[in-house]
Order: structure tokens, then C-alpha cells, then sequence
């Protein structure tokens, strides 16, 4: 067949060879159909050409849409990083201006502080003031020098408090106290800037309603404070915070090339013209229609033109004429139409699931919005099954990727992740609603993704050597939003408990091991513990009240605690120890490991004793161990079933067997240790 | 700071006047510094002093360049009523600024409330004259009728920049002196009268 694409080819000239070459009609034939394949195998192959040509455009365009909003975030990024600058590089003087604008809400609560320090500043400092200062927003203060307007001599020192409403002036006097001289409202004060040109520097000119006065900062910093200060108080009531504007969101790529594309597949209407009743009675001896015969072609285009739904209708309605017309015996080529609709179809969907595995975006919702397209398509040729595995590959780069970027910008990965499961599923059900094989898939990715997160969790939070504290937050983390899944009816915190709790056992044990060490490294010195001031006594009652424990009842005299300082600081990390236990024993699971590290703890205190050639008084090393079960552990117990939501065994039995030990060991330790003692 | 608090010279208060972009900064800046500012940034309220020398006498000038900007109108009162002469700038290519004078000018006249007071009416931006707007017949009509002196400057070419400010100041310091002379003459009697 290679003299068809010579350049000199001729018709003429080959029918001739051809007929010359050929013995029979038998041959002829034979050569008909080898040209007749090979043409359509031209034609295909064209075809084919042109549609790579188109998927490569598509692709690039989508590479370039990408790029484009990457450097929108760029563009982001570097205005929010402009404007940190710039409020750095204001610095004090503007601060409680530009947080304002940033968020008005953190800096409302120090913006109250201030107000309120400020009026009571101005109350006790300021002699023969007595206005009202309540519900006032404090502005700025300084002092200032007053200077004579004509020819700038210093005339006084005075000391300025500007709040929204008021301009409070007070003299200041040789003994530094403030006098109250007089006060103005902004809004009636005109500001004016005196540039620094001879003689004076730094000086504001203040037309009051007394007359235009001077005054004079120390710094050009202070003066133009004290310019825009004055200004922001005259215009309080008009923009009371300024607010920035929003940086410029970077325009949403894909939903526009959805819409573009939804529209592109609206336009040809082509279809309805061509209707099996027009086409019909054209041809009398062949009862194909012809747009039947030519359905495979139109199909082909239609994919290349990526006018998904209109092939796929096209397909269905060939199939559904094609099993109608069945019982026809004059359809000639029916067979091979409907082979060659089979292999369309095929086509096709290999087409959309390439679409839909190249719709992997960094951004899940991005990617779930890309999918929905091809994911309809194939639901209705029935291949949900394949759809749905595509599907998954797709979200699991998504959402692997998104939390790689999480936790690179330190963000809280275990919402993240489970909001991103919740969507998917979400998603996932409602396309593929009908099919339950899928529904299993779904159930079967989720738990590949929850193993892949526990695997990370492992990795990056729960590394060796990670306090329980930390442990006990970041599995707290974990579980919250795990619960809420069941909400759409995925309970996954039964396999997660499962996925973490070898670790968690681990950590938990070595915690132990290192607390141990802690206490027979404990150095006692058996005396009561005093905290030198009243201040500090008070301080650590209030401290071990927020942990739920009241020790007023050892108090003696001012600073004192009839207990050691070592029995204080066992109190102190035993109840916070409890507490995270409590936490983590929320799982059933650990509930064990937990037990046995309080109890062991415990114990291990407990059996602390003063050595043999120490002198100490046995009955307060006996009333630190009387407090220690009598006090400490029901405490202990009480919070750590609230915690936990859980009983608490091992520890109750602890509690009554050293409760029943108290009793009887009393004597035999007194007659040891009275001879040191009288 | 600490300064002999000995007289000093004359001191006479200008306040530049006028619509937001007119040229108020430029003029003043032209007459301070001998610059022209081409960046234009919205003044709220600068005063500037310079010594200069008036027909061989050292005064002092303070010039007070104000906000044309509408949301200053309000405390404008506070700033006019220290004014000893004032210069009111419109632009030769805007036709509004040159409308607002008429505002200005009544503003001033109630504040100081004085029909005397010296004023010049200042055309400014007169190198742009193939963009002009305000026919300069009209600027005058409108001085005679205030009867008050129009002159039209060009803060980028320094035309007539110091000629306003000069003749401004020269008003002020000749209606003070009147004053002076004013007070002065009821006070001759009274020595005569212990003579007697």
C-alpha cells in the first residue's frame, strides 16, 4: 500500500495495475477490502492524530491556567508580607492603629486594657480632673513642651491624654504631678504641622477654641504620632476602623473552563436533524439509516471535540436501535456496526478515565468539581466501577498533598484531613449512590487513607520521646473530628483507635519508665515546705485549686505547708499526669497501659522513705504519705473517670489496700524511728 | 530654645486657600524652598515661616497651607480666624476650583468679618494657559468685583510666585501699621492733657 502516499500517485494508473495483477473476480475483491481497511485504519489514525494535537493543547492551556494561579497566591503572599513590613517598620507608634485594621478583633481586648489603664491613669495622676472617662477609646499620650506662638519660646511642660472625645492638657508640675489645665474636643480643634524650617523643630500648632497654641515633641517620631492621632480623633465617628482591602483572590481557572466546556458541548445540536424516520426511507434495498452507519465517525469526532455527553448519547441511542432493529434481516452491517460502536465505547471511556485521572489538583475541592463531569458520564455507560477506582487514586494524591502543605505551614493537619475524607465521601455517595460494590471501595480507601495518616501521625507527632501532654493533645485532635464522621455514617475511630494503639503503648510505657526515673532521682528533705512570702503560698493554692485539689487544711502560719516540697510537686504533676491520661484513655483500648503508669507512679512516690541516716521527724513523713492516699489519690480517681468517662480500677483497689497498709504499719514505723528523734 | 524673648521681626500670617489640587503646596513650597513638587500628596494643615525682606525691612512670614479638601470644611473656621491675608488659588484649568473661590471667599468674610481684609485672587497652573477653562476676563470680573487684586502664577515655572506672596504681605503690613497709627492717635491727647 505505500504507492498511496507517493506523490505521483495515480487512480487510473493503479485500478489498471491492479485489474492486470488481479486473476478473477475472487481477487478483486480480496484487494477491495485490504483497500477498504486500510482506509479506514488512514482514518482513524488521522483522527487519533488530531485528537493528541487537542489533548496536548488542552493540557498546556490547563498547565498555563495553573501557573497563573500560582502566581496569584505569589501575589498574595507578598502583599500580606508588604503589609507585616510595614506595620514592623511603623513600630510602636502605629501599632494599635494597623492591628486595628488587621484584626480588629484580637486587639479589641488590649485595646480595652489600655483604655482602661489609661483612665485610671488620668484619674490618679491627674489633680482637679474630674470628668467622666467611661466608655471612651484612649487614643495616645506624651508630654509635650507648650511654646509661645510668635516667636517659639518654651513656655511650659504639659502632658497631653487624647481619647476619642476629649483632649485632656495638664501642666506639669516641678514635682512632676500633673495639673489639669483644661480639655477640648477633637472635632473642634483644627492641627496644624509646623515644618521644621528655622528655629523650631518638631512642633504642632493646635488652633483651639482659646486660641492657636504650640507644642513641641522631643521626636519627629512623637510629632507626626500626635498628627495622626489628633487626626483619627476627628474623624472617629466617620470610619471608625479603617479596614484594608481584600488582596485580589485569584480568579477560579477550572470553574470557568467547566462552564466553557459545558457550553462548547451545548452548542451542536446537530443530532436531532438526522433522525432515524428522515433517514430511513432514503436507502430502499439497505434499511440502515445513515446516520447509523456513519455513527461510529460522528462518535469519534464528538470525542475529539471532547463533547463527552453528546457521544455518549450517541452511543446509546445506536445500541438502543441497533437491539430494536435486531430481528430485522435487512440491515446489512448491523454486525459490524455494532462492533465498531463496542470498540467507541470502549474509546470513550478510556478517554474519560484518563480525564479523570489527570484531574488530580493540589486542591480537593478543585479536583472533586473537575471530576464530576466524566464521573457522570460513566456512571451512565455503567462504569461506575472503574469511574469509582479512578476516582479514589484521585483523591488520594489530593488529599496527601494537602496535608504534606499543612503540616509544612504548621496548620492543624487531623481537622484537615478528616474535613477532606468527609468531602469525598460525601461526593462519593451521592455519585455513586446505586452501586454498593463501590460503596465497599469507598469504605476500603478510606481505611488505606486512615493508615496512611496514622502512619504520618506516627511519624511526624508521635515520635519517641513525646510528652503525654503532647501526646495526649494531638490524639484528642484525632479523635474529635473522627466521631463526627459517623455523622455521615463512616465510623472509622474504631480502626484508628486500633491503627495508633501500638504506638501509643509504646510512648505511653516509656513515659513511665522516664517518670519512674524521675522519682527515685527525687531528692527529699523531709521538712515541711516554705514558700517565703505570702504571695507565693497563695499563689500555689490557687494553682493546685485549678487542678482540683485543696491543701489549705496543711497550711501553718503565714508561708508554711506541712507538707514536704516534694509531696507538692507529686501533687502538682500527678493530677496534670491524670489528666492527660484521662484524655487518652478515652479509647478503651489504653485504658490498661494508662492504669498501670498512674498506679506504678503512685506507688513509686508512696514508697519513697527518708534515708537511714537522716534525721526526720516520722510522723510528717507519715502525714505526707497519710495525704498522699487519703487526699491525692480519690482526687485523682474522681478526675480521671471524668476525664475519661471511664471507671478507673487499678486505682481504686490501690486506694484500698494502701488505706487498709495505713493502719497497721503506723506503730512499727513510729518505734523505729523514735530514738532518732527523742 | 532659649532665645532673647526680645520683639523679633514682624510676623504676618498668610493662609493659602482653595479647592484639593489646585497648587496650594506647590506655590508655597515654589516660594519656601524655590522647588516645584510635581507628586501630588493631600496636604491636612502645614505652616511654614521664612524671614524675608519687605522694602528693606526684616519680616517674618508664616504661611498656613490648609486642606482643600471637602472633609476639612468644618474646622476651616479655626484656621481662618487666625489669618491675617489670605491667598485664594484656583486652577485656570478647572473650572469647578474657580466656582469654589466664590465659597472661600464668603467663608472668610464671615469668619474675620472684615470686607478689607487683605486678599489676592491667584489664576494658578497659567503655563497650562492651552488647557485653560476659566476665561481669564471672568477672573477678573470676579476680582473687581470683590475689588481685590487677580494675579495668575505658575508654580512650576515660578511665575509671579513671589509676587503674590509679597504683595499679600505688603497689605497685611501696611493695614497693621495703619492700626498702629489708628491706636496711636486717639493716645497723643492724653500727654498733651498732663501738659496742660
Amino acid at each position: 500500500m505505500k504507492e498511496f502516499d507517493d506523490f505521483n500517485f495515480s487512480v487510473d494508473k493503479y485500478t489498471k495495475e491492479l485489474t492486470r495483477e488481479c486473476v478473477g473476480g475472487s481477487d478483486l475483491q480480496q484487494r477491495k477490502k485490504e483497500i477498504e481497511a486500510y482506509n479506514e485504519q488512514t482514518s482513524a489514525m488521522l483522527k487519533q492524530t488530531c485528537k493528541k494535537n487537542y489533548m496536548q493543547f488542552i493540557q498546556t492551556a490547563k498547565e498555563i491556567s495553573h501557573l497563573e494561579s500560582e502566581m496569584y497566591q505569589l501575589s498574595h503572599i507578598l502583599i500580606e508580607q508588604r503589609n507585616i513590613l510595614a506595620t514592623m517598620t511603623d513600630g510602636k507608634t502605629t501599632s494599635n492603629l494597623k492591628a486595628d485594621s488587621i484584626e480588629a478583633e484580637s486587639s479589641a481586648a488590649t485595646e480595652d486594657v489600655e483604655n482602661s489603664q489609661a483612665t485610671r491613669a488620668v484619674k490618679e495622676m491627674v489633680q482637679g480632673f474630674n470628668g467622666n472617662l467611661e466608655g471612651k477609646t484612649f487614643l495616645n499620650e506624651g508630654a509635650l513642651i507648650e511654646l509661645d506662638a510668635n516667636d517659639y519660646r518654651p513656655i511650659q511642660r504639659v502632658f497631653f491624654f487624647l481619647f476619642n472625645d476629649v483632649l485632656i492638657v495638664c501642666k506639669v508640675k516641678h514635682d512632676k504631678r500633673l495639673e489639669f489645665l483644661t480639655e477640648y474636643d477633637p472635632k473642634r480643634i483644627a492641627v496644624i504641622n509646623i515644618k521644621d524650617l528655622d528655629g523650631v523643630k518638631n512642633a504642632i500648632n493646635i488652633i483651639t477654641p482659646d486660641g492657636s497654641k504650640i507644642y513641641q515633641s522631643i521626636t519627629a517620631a512623637g510629632k507626626s504620632e500626635w498628627i495622626e492621632k489628633l487626626e483619627e480623633a476627628f474623624r472617629f465617628d466617620q470610619q471608625k476602623k479603617p479596614k484594608k482591602g481584600q488582596a485580589p483572590q485569584p480568579p477560579n481557572r477550572s470553574k470557568q473552563q467547566q462552564q466553557q466546556a459545558q457550553s462548547k458541548s451545548a452548542t451542536p445540536e446537530k443530532l436531532p436533524e438526522q433522525s432515524p424516520t428522515d433517514a430511513q426511507p432514503k436507502s430502499l434495498e439497505d434499511e440502515t439509516p445513515e446516520w447509523l452507519s456513519t455513527a461510529s465517525e460522528e462518535i469519534q469526532t464528538l470525542v475529539a471535540q471532547r463533547h463527552f455527553e453528546d457521544a455518549q448519547s450517541l452511543i446509546k441511542r445506536t445500541q438502543e436501535f441497533l437491539s430494536m432493529a435486531q430481528p430485522k434481516p435487512k440491515l446489512l452491517q448491523a454486525d459490524v456496526i455494532q462492533a465498531k460502536i463496542k470498540q467507541q465505547e470502549q474509546k470513550l471511556t478510556n478517554v474519560l478515565l484518563q480525564e479523570l485521572s489527570n484531574s488530580h489538583n493540589r486542591n480537593l475541592q478543585i479536583a472533586l468539581r473537575e471530576v464530576r463531569r466524566p464521573l457522570k458520564i460513566l456512571v451512565e455507560m455503567g462504569r461506575s466501577r472503574q469511574a469509582s477506582a479512578t476516582l479514589l487514586k484521585v483523591c488520594t494524591v489530593s488529599l496527601r498533598v494537602a496535608q504534606r502543605e499543612a503540616r509544612r505551614n504548621n496548620a492543624e493537619i487531623s481537622e484537615l484531613f478528616f474535613c477532606d475524607l468527609t468531602q469525598v465521601a460525601c461526593d462519593f455517595l451521592s455519585a455513586f449512590e446505586q452501586q454498593p460494590a463501590c460503596v465497599s471501595a469507598l469504605v476500603v480507601w478510606c481505611n488505606a487513607e486512615l493508615q496512611y495518616f496514622a502512619s504520618q501521625l506516627i511519624k511526624h507527632y508521635l515520635t519517641k520521646g513525646t510528652s503525654l501532654e503532647a501526646v495526649a493533645k494531638c490524639v484528642e485532635r484525632v479523635r474529635k473530628p473522627a466521631t463526627k464522621l459517623t455523622e455521615i455514617g463512616l465510623d472509622i475511630s474504631y480502626h484508628l483507635e486500633g491503627l495508633l494503639r501500638t504506638t501509643l503503648e509504646s510512648l505511653i510505657e516509656e513515659s513511665k519508665q522516664r517518670l519512674l526515673d524521675a522519682v527515685g532521682r527525687t531528692e527529699e528533705s523531709w521538712q515541711p515546705y516554705n514558700l517565703q512570702t505570702k504571695s507565693n503560698l497563695k499563689r500555689l493554692l490557687l494553682e493546685l485549686d485549678a487542678l482540683g485539689i485543696d491543701v489549705r487544711a496543711q497550711t501553718t502560719g503565714d508561708t508554711w505547708l506541712s507538707l514536704t516540697q516534694s509531696t507538692v510537686v507529686f501533687v502538682r504533676q500527678f493530677l496534670q499526669l491524670t489528666e492527660h491520661c484521662g484524655c487518652l484513655a478515652k479509647g478503651e483500648t489504653l485504658l490498661q497501659s494508662l492504669e498501670h503508669l498512674l498506679r506504678d507512679l503512685f506507688l513509686a512516690h508512696h514508697a519513697l522513705r527518708p534515708p537511714s541516716d537522716m534525721s526526720v521527724d516520722p510522723n510528717f513523713v507519715m502525714k505526707n504519705k497519710i495525704f498522699l492516699v487519703d487526699n491525692l489519690l480519690p482526687i485523682a480517681i474522681e478526675k480521671f473517670r471524668k476525664t475519661s468517662g471511664r471507671q478507673c480500677e487499678t486505682m481504686r483497689e490501690l486506694h484500698t489496700k494502701l488505706s487498709r497498709q495505713q493502719g497497721a504499719p503506723v506503730p512499727r514505723q513510729r518505734s523505729v524511728y523514735t530514738t532518732d528523734v527523742f | 530654645m532659649s532665645k532673647k524673648p526680645t520683639a523679633g521681626p514682624a510676623l504676618h500670617k498668610v493662609i493659602m486657600v482653595g479647592s484639593g489640587g489646585v497648587g496650594k503646596s506647590a506655590l508655597t513650597l515654589q516660594f519656601m524652598y524655590d522647588e516645584f513638587v510635581e507628586d501630588y500628596e493631600p496636604t491636612k494643615a502645614d505652616s511654614y515661616r521664612k524671614k524675608v525682606v519687605l522694602d528693606g525691612e526684616e519680616v517674618q512670614i508664616d504661611i498656613l497651607d490648609t486642606a482643600g479638601q471637602e472633609d476639612y470644611a468644618a474646622i476651616r473656621d479655626n484656621y481662618f480666624r487666625s489669618g491675617e491675608g489670605f491667598l485664594c488659588v484656583f486652577s485656570i484649568t478647572d473650572d469647578e476650583s474657580f466656582q469654589a473661590t466664590q465659597e472661600f471667599r464668603e467663608q472668610i468674610l464671615r469668619v474675620k468679618n472684615d470686607e478689607s481684609i487683605p486678599f489676592l485672587l491667584v489664576g494658578n497652573k497659567c503655563d497650562l494657559n492651552d488647557k485653560r477653562k476659566v476665561p481669564l476676563n471672568e477672573c477678573q470680573v470676579r476680582a473687581q468685583q470683590w475689588s481685590v487684586p487677580y494675579v495668575e502664577t505658575s508654580a512650576k515655572t515660578r511665575e509671579n510666585v513671589d509676587k503674590v506672596f509679597f504683595d499679600l504681605i505688603r497689605d497685611i503690613s501696611s493695614r497693621k501699621k495703619q492700626r498702629q497709627m489708628d491706636v496711636k492717635e486717639p493716645a497723643k491727647p492724653s500727654p498733651c492733657c498732663q501738659l496742660l
